[in-house]
């Protein structure tokens, strides 16, 4: 099975909601890393008899190659020690390496896993451009799946200087610069303009029109800008939105007034849950939330969903993770990141058997289980702060069988449920074909993949194969097969194969008018060469816009 | 004669990471960088380094050097100690780095015996920190806590603070308010607003009068040096952003582990009034890099034991120090250390191999020894600054052979040997 450059995939029940296809039993046929129509007889045969086919799965947003996911790595030894990830055997020889687990895993070890789930493409939702150059890296060394990452610039220097003179389109050229400079893929905002408050001493901003009182802008200036950015550049992907007052009670207000803000634009609003608590005590805000989102056909969102046991919180969201601190009195890391952003980290424990931990996986279930349109609303644990991708499989199973989620939710705290839709009884079981949209199909047509998520021909051959299994969480837990670009990485539920990924990046074009004030910007306050900051020699092209 | 004038070159020479540096190169030999600074001309220096590859001291090609590398380190599996250096670039570092891993090794570096300490304390606390360019665009208020950077980070004071004017500080050093505190023998910079000394027995109960003045607990009566230190928090708490700089590399001063503790504690304390950092200076080389690398591999910034197949953290047993002990036959040594005298004699009784700049001119007499380039002189990639950004490598000479080539050679030597069981 070495080397394939045909195989044909025979005899599965394809989830494949792109192509309109729901479980039909048919051939997926594969040629050099591509799906293709039809291959001539005798091509090699994987047999997928009574099994479930779909594309590989598609993280959206999630922090797995980064700075900041190191500097998490580096807090949290203990974790490490207490789950050696010796090296995988692989077939063909191949040096195979070994890395340790806990909530933010080494990056070899974070590569294997994703294959082992299933998933083929994965973003890290949250770079500093300072420190792209080491993203780049550690997706050298994670293996096994496709990757990018989002840039952060919600609170960079020279984009609020620009905001607050207006210069909306310079605005659009300097974030097209960032992108090519960094070989990122789509723009980031993080609680915008909070974080310079945050550095600045004003501490945070609470809603979308509080003046962040260095530069004379708003919360609400900054997502239009980037909005409009990321719409008239043509990027692949919409701007991508961490709303202000995330994890406080009360925040599903600036969350809609966010959504209402860029009403018309696209745009995605990552990890929900977070942001969709009433007010003024601790209370589900998610029905408002979903009511909006569901009859805005131009918004998206990731769920953030809170699952039960340890995680880790990174965030670029400083002033959040003092909070935490103190309110957790956890170790904590706050890293105010030169003129662009902050990394803050904070370990946590998410217990049934605490009421706000039991309010938000509850919301989580609850924008699933309220959505009218799952190819808006992605899967995602926002990894590791919500929790593990490994509990995706737990996630799906929740979503699909209603009692072991009714039992599930009779063990937890019910103190913060009151006026709770799931508490008052959501009945409704994700289809196999809904689980297809929400891990693959979805977020790859939100991210402008159009040879991702899907298993037509000319789709990248990223297939995953699931042997069919009562226990749903086990089922996608341990896919029998795993294709990654026509190369069977995952064999009878075994790692075999380790390829090297591809860097998804773009590079917009920009006017050059940009060029000679940003140089004199870094010549005044910047301690990196205009001329060194960009990366160079990013593996693969960039996709063409 | 032409002189070649390459601009904007990154210095390793200390980890201030200035990447302005023009140097001008005449006939293969570096004969000026620019700005002049000690530290960075000692770090180039003329540029040339030996290129041999030699076996027992005699020449050999590099082709047949690898070879016995490989098969000498495959012998010893299991029982290699793989040394990275700091004159690499992350690149090197890297495939050094997963040598350790193919071979079941144990991964010594610089830091076990310099900046350990603070590690280990942000493992137990976390930190509050910044990156420089933070700091000199937001610091009005400096604290040099037992040093001063002209002496080891020669530019620290030029580039980040308190000299130059940022965005939040258009005065300069005139918009900052600078606090010396010297200890013992450990001096911090003259001409400060404020200078307090303390002896070095004094330290630590200083700083936990200072967190507890910040708590409004400190006892009402203090002996004078006490006093002076409890006296300077107002200064703190009343800075817009307040930064606390020491030196994370060791002195000739024995200095209490309790120290970076202490000034962990205090910068992350001091973000409930207001906002602070706590800037930990690190010498030359990519030493951050190393614990980059490490960490992204392995979950773990140094001292990691692959030899039961996975990595082990063993912060109080370092490498090195168990060469007498350790059942090591083999050590890899990837960069160019200094090593002490009893290190040398130690690995003089096992197979040993060195790859990476001015190999060949060891003091330990390796076996095998291939002589590469110096990162950022002679190879490029990344290397890290103090406060872990990245920067790009810009080597202003063509070396022979790049570390990442030779280490390369190495890996697809062991691979052809197959692998061992």
């Amino acid at each position: 099975m070495k080397g394939l450059q045909q195989l044909r995939i025979v005899g599965g029940a394809v989830h494949d909601p792109t192509n309109g296809i729901d479980g039909e039993v048919r051939d997926v046929c594969i040629e050099n890393g591509r799906v293709v129509a039809a291959l001539p007889d005798g091509a090699p045969t994987l047999d997928a008899g009574g099994m479930i086919v779909m594309a590989g799965g598609v993280d959206i947003h999630s922090h797995l190659a980064s700075s900041s996911c190191n500097h998490a790595r580096r807090l949290l030894p203990e974790e490490h020690a207490a789950e050696p990830a010796p090296a995988p055997l692989l077939e063909d020889g191949a040096p195979a390496r070994s890395g340790t687990g806990g909530t933010v895993p080494s990056t070899f070890t974070t590569g294997y896993r994703y294959a082992g789930l299933g998933y083929t493409t994965v973003f890290d939702a949250a770079v500093a451009p300072i420190m792209a150059r080491h993203s780049h890296a550690e997706l050298e060394d994670t293996p096994c799946v496709d990757g990018g990452f989002f840039a952060l610039m919600g609170n960079d220097e020279y984009l609020l200087r620009l905001i607050a003179s207006g210069e909306r389109g310079r605005s659009r050229d300097y974030a097209a610069w960032l992108l090519g400079a960094t070989g990122a893929y789509a723009i980031k905002i993080v609680n915008p303009g909070g974080i310079e408050a945050w550095k600045s001493g004003q501490r945070n901003l609470n809603s979308l029109d509080e003046t962040l009182t260095t530069h004379g802008v708003t919360p609400r200036a900054i997502l239009e800008t980037l909005a409009d950015a990321a719409n008239q550049l043509g990027l692949p992907h919409p701007v991508h939105i961490h709303c202000n007052n995330l994890g406080m009670p009360g925040n599903v207000a600036v969350t809609l007034a966010s959504m209402r803000a860029l009403a018309g634009r696209r745009a995605h609003f990552t990890h929900a849950q977070f942001h969709a608590y009433g007010g003024p005590g601790w209370s589900s805000g998610a029905v408002p939330l979903m009511e909006y989102v569901n009859s805005h056909p131009e918004l998206s969102i990731d769920v953030g969903q809170v699952m039960f046991g340890p995680a880790a919180t990174i965030t670029a969201d400083g002033p959040v993770e003092y909070l935490l601190h103190k309110s957790s009195g956890r170790k904590w890391v706050n890293i105010d990141i030169e003129l662009e952003t902050g990394c803050g980290i904070v370990p946590i424990l998410y217990r049934d058997k605490a009421a706000v931990s039991a309010l938000q996986w509850a919301i989580g279930l609850e924008l699933f289980l309220l959505s009218a349109d799952p190819w808006r609303v992605v899967l995602s644990t926002d990894h590791p702060n919500g929790g593990s991708f490994l509990s995706y499989p737990a996630l799906i199973q929740l979503l699909m069988d209603r009692t072991v989620r009714g039992e599930r939710l009779k063990q937890i705290n019910p103190k913060l449920l009151a006026g709770s839709a799931l508490a008052d009884g959501l009945t409704r079981e994700y289809t196999l074909n809904e689980i297809a949209i929400i891990t693959r199909a979805g977020p790859a047509r939100l991210l402008g993949l159009q040879q991702k998520g899907h298993l037509g021909p000319g789709a990248d051959a990223d297939v995953t194969v699931y042997s069919r299994d009562p226990d749903i969480a086990r089922m996608f837990a341990t896919p029998r097969y795993v294709i990654k670009a026509g190369t069977l990485v995952v064999e009878e539920g075994q790692l075999r194969r380790a390829p090297a990924g591809r860097r998804l990046h773009v590079r917009p074009g920009y006017d050059d008018a940009l060029l000679p004030g940003l140089q004199k910007h870094f010549q005044a306050y910047s301690t990196v060469a205009f001329d060194n900051y960009p990366v160079r020699g990013i593996r693969d092209e960039p996709i063409p816009l | 004669m032409t002189d070649d004038r390459v601009e904007q070159v990154t210095c390793l020479g200390c980890g201030c990471g200035c990447d302005d540096i023009a140097v001008t190169v005449r006939e293969g030999r570096i004969v000026d960088t620019s700005p002049p600074c000690p530290l960075g001309r000692a770090w180039f220096g003329d540029g040339s380094v030996p290129w041999q590859v030699l076996r027992g001291g005699q020449p050999v090609a590099v082709e047949e050097a690898l070879t016995e590398a490989a098969e000498m380190l495959v012998r010893s599996r299991g029982r290699v100690l793989v040394y990275v250096g700091v004159d690499l670039s992350s690149q090197a570092q890297r495939s050094a780095i997963a040598l350790a891993d193919l071979l079941h090794a144990t991964v010594d570096t610089a830091t076990s015996e310099t900046a350990a300490a603070g590690l280990l304390a942000g493992q137990r606390r976390g930190r509050a920190t910044a990156t420089l360019g933070e700091i000199r665009n937001r610091a009005d208020v400096l604290l040099f806590w037992g040093v001063d950077p002209v002496l080891r980070y020669p530019r620290f004071h030029s580039r980040y603070a308190p000299e130059p004017p940022g965005v939040g500080i258009p005065e300069g050093r005139a918009g900052r308010f600078v606090i010396a505190v010297n200890i013992g023998a450990d001096r911090a910079p003259p001409g400060a607003d404020a200078t307090i000394t303390l002896e070095a027995s004094e330290e630590i109960g200083a700083l936990s009068l200072m967190r507890a003045a910040l708590r409004d607990s400190r006892p009402a009566e203090l002996p004078p040096p006490f006093k002076q230190a409890a006296d300077l928090l107002p200064r703190l708490t009343g800075a817009r952003y307040a930064v606390l700089v020491h030196d994370a590399e060791p002195t000739a001063e024995p200095r209490n582990p309790l120290r970076v503790e202490g000034l962990i504690a205090l910068a992350q304390a001091l973000n409930g009034p207001t906002r602070a950092a706590l800037c930990s200076l690190r010498a030359g080389g990519n030493r951050p890099g190393a614990e980059s690398v490490l960490t992204w591999q392995t979950g773990y910034p140094m001292a990691v034991d692959y030899s039961r197949g996975y990595p082990r953290y063993e912060p109080g047993l370092r490498g090195l120090n168990r060469l007498e002990t350790g059942g090591f036959s083999a050590a890899l040594v990837v960069g160019s250390p200094d090593f002490s005298a009893g290190t040398t004699s130690a690995l003089a009784r096992i197979d040993t191999i060195a790859i990476g700049p001015r190999a060949t001119q060891a003091s330990f007499n390796p076996r095998l020894a291939i002589d590469t380039g110096v990162a950022g002189i002679h190879d490029g990639g990344t290397g890290y600054r103090m406060d872990e950004v990245p920067l790009s490598l810009r080597p202003p000479l063509r070396g022979q052979r790049s570390t990442v080539e030779a280490l390369g050679g190495l890996v697809k030597g062991i691979r052809l040997l197959g692998q061992p069981a």
